[in-house]
């Protein structure tokens, strides 16, 4: 109940921090995207 | 520095933790800002991403690897590096380090009143970093254990002109000696509950003279300096920073940041980073209300299970949060540099480690000016009653005893500005050095690019939590 009661300070808190898991989740998104251009190289460079 | 009050209550909350006015970073107060403290930081990742973003369109080659360097005028370049400004830096620096341990011991007890703590924690941890930055390695000049290791070497010499040659600095010892040195420091600073009293601030200059001569004793005044000694390195790291640069004995100008790619990098170089990373980030924590609201808990737990004292308690919370904040600065970037690893395999995590770190300095740089700059400009001011009153027992020696500390010089807004500008500057410079190292270690401009996607992350991570503590301090 605590936590609920004071969720306005942590959800307010958590604001400082969107802008890591956004760079965060755009690095997934961008390591996932060389990942699969590489594997399209490698089948290229095969065939 | 924190002045830790134990009140020697029965109850679990029976302390308090006050920050002695010399102490207080958190000096700027609560302001009303016209935009939440939250927003700063959304506004700082995007001058960073671009910043980010121009760095791979404009600078598609190394510019700082193999800097230029223009010597200044002969003649003024030959007096700044005389023997005999060599010999009075020296001697200033002695001077004072006699006056801090002759104050710590004969002057008063208060802290704010004696010499001895504001010119440790201020004029000399404080000042001297925007100095180096400014004037380049003004410390290795003033630094009074290298004037007292010269002058000692000199007479020996003399005395004995086939004396024993000095140990061969350990190449695995590298940076750690000054890693630890910083640390202790920081312990003193921020963990000891008697870090800031005058006779402490003495004791503890003397027992570091002591362990410094030693070490430059056996392995030599110069090799000691260059990578043993927490201050020279430290200073010396940001003096890297400045246009300023001496070769062969000649004092020159190179281009800005030229400095910091050509530190030479040893074992322990990213433990002593996540040391000036760390040390001022716990600062910041520790100064906030998240801590302060865990702390009372954490406390009577360890004094029920473990039976300490509240004082020792708080000195283990302390010195446990402190070296957490070292390993946690230090961990999130190494975490940075495996992510960039993924690029290239053909690199280990630890050889780019070492490639990168000197991209760590300005972020030091910044997280220590945002921290202090407050108690600097104020708390700085002291050294004009100081001065005149270095015992803090009457005397008036200049005629400026009377002077006090104007607090309302700067505004509370002014000051929050000027911090998120060092934040947001400290980590554009660094993004600026990590591109330049990545073009150079990696194969080709894209994946220089590619792997400066993970370092950015860390530093919009370094920036979040600068800013972060920074709003906490302030409310505080």
């Amino acid at each position: 109940m605590l936590v609920l009661a004071h969720a306005g300070h942590w959800l307010a808190q958590l604001l400082y921090v969107a802008p890591v898991v956004i760079i965060v989740a755009w690095l997934g998104v961008q390591n996932l995207r060389d990942r699969r251009a590489g594997k399209q190289d490698n089948q290229k460079g095969a065939a | 520095m924190r002045r830790v009050l134990f009140t020697g209550a029965a109850t679990a909350t029976a302390f308090a933790l006050t920050a002695a006015p010399a102490s207080a970073h958190g000096l700027v107060g609560r302001t009303d800002l016209p935009i939440p403290d939250w927003l700063f930081t959304w506004g700082a990742t995007a001058v960073l991403v671009v910043s980010f973003v121009a760095l791979a369109a404009l600078w598609p080659s190394p510019k700082l690897q193999n800097h230029g360097w223009g010597p200044l005028p002969a003649g003024l370049s030959r007096v700044l590096t005389s023997r005999a400004v060599d010999v009075l830096c020296g001697a200033t620096g002695v001077a004072l380090l006699v006056l801090v341990v002759y104050a710590g011991y004969a002057g008063t007890n208060s802290i704010t009143a004696n010499f001895a703590p504001t010119f440790v924690y201020v004029g000399f941890w404080l000042g001297l970093v925007p100095a180096s930055l400014l004037l380049g390695d003004v410390f290795r000049a003033f630094n009074p254990w290298r004037a007292i290791g010269r002058a000692s070497g000199w007479l020996f010499s003399r005395i004995s002109p086939s004396g024993p040659e000095p140990l061969v600095y350990p190449k695995r010892l590298g940076y750690w000696p000054a890693a630890v040195g910083l640390l202790a420091f920081g312990w003193l600073e921020l963990v000891s509950t008697s870090g800031d009293q005058p006779r402490t601030v003495a004791t503890a200059t003397l027992v570091y003279s002591a362990v410094t001569l030693v070490a430059m004793t056996l392995y030599g005044v110069e090799q000691w300096t260059s990578r043993g000694e927490a201050f020279s390195v430290y200073f010396g790291l940001f003096a890297r920073l400045s246009v300023f640069e001496r070769r062969d004995g000649r004092l020159g100008l190179r281009p800005p940041l030229a400095g910091l790619p050509s530190w030479p990098v040893e074992s322990g170089a990213v433990a002593l980073l996540a040391a000036m990373v760390g040390i001022v980030s716990f600062d910041g924590l520790s100064a906030g209300k998240p801590f302060n609201d865990s702390v009372g808990p954490i406390n009577t737990w360890l004094r029920d299970s473990l039976g300490l004292g509240a004082p020792d308690a708080l000195t283990v919370i302390f010195a446990v949060g402190m070296v957490a904040a070292t390993v946690v600065a230090g961990a999130f970037y190494v975490l940075g540099v495996a992510g960039a690893r993924s690029v290239d395999r053909g690199h280990s995590t630890r050889e780019l480690a070492r490639s990168f770190v000197h991209t760590l300095v300005p972020i030091a740089l910044a997280y220590v000016g945002a921290h202090y700059v407050s108690l600097l400009l104020l708390q700085g001011q002291a050294f004009g009653y100081l001065a005149s009153d270095p015992l803090g027992n009457g005397s008036n020696i200049f005629g400026t005893a009377d002077w006090t500390i104007d607090y309302a010089f700067i505004g509370a807004e002014a000051f929050w500005y000027v911090q998120v500008g060092l934040v947001v500057v400290g980590h554009v410079i660094a993004l600026v050095l990590a591109h330049d190292r990545a073009l150079v270690v990696f194969d080709g401009a894209k994946a220089a690019v590619r792997s400066q996607y993970w370092l950015l992350g860390v530093m919009v991570g370094y920036t979040t939590l600068a800013l972060w503590l920074l709003a906490q301090a302030r409310e505080g």
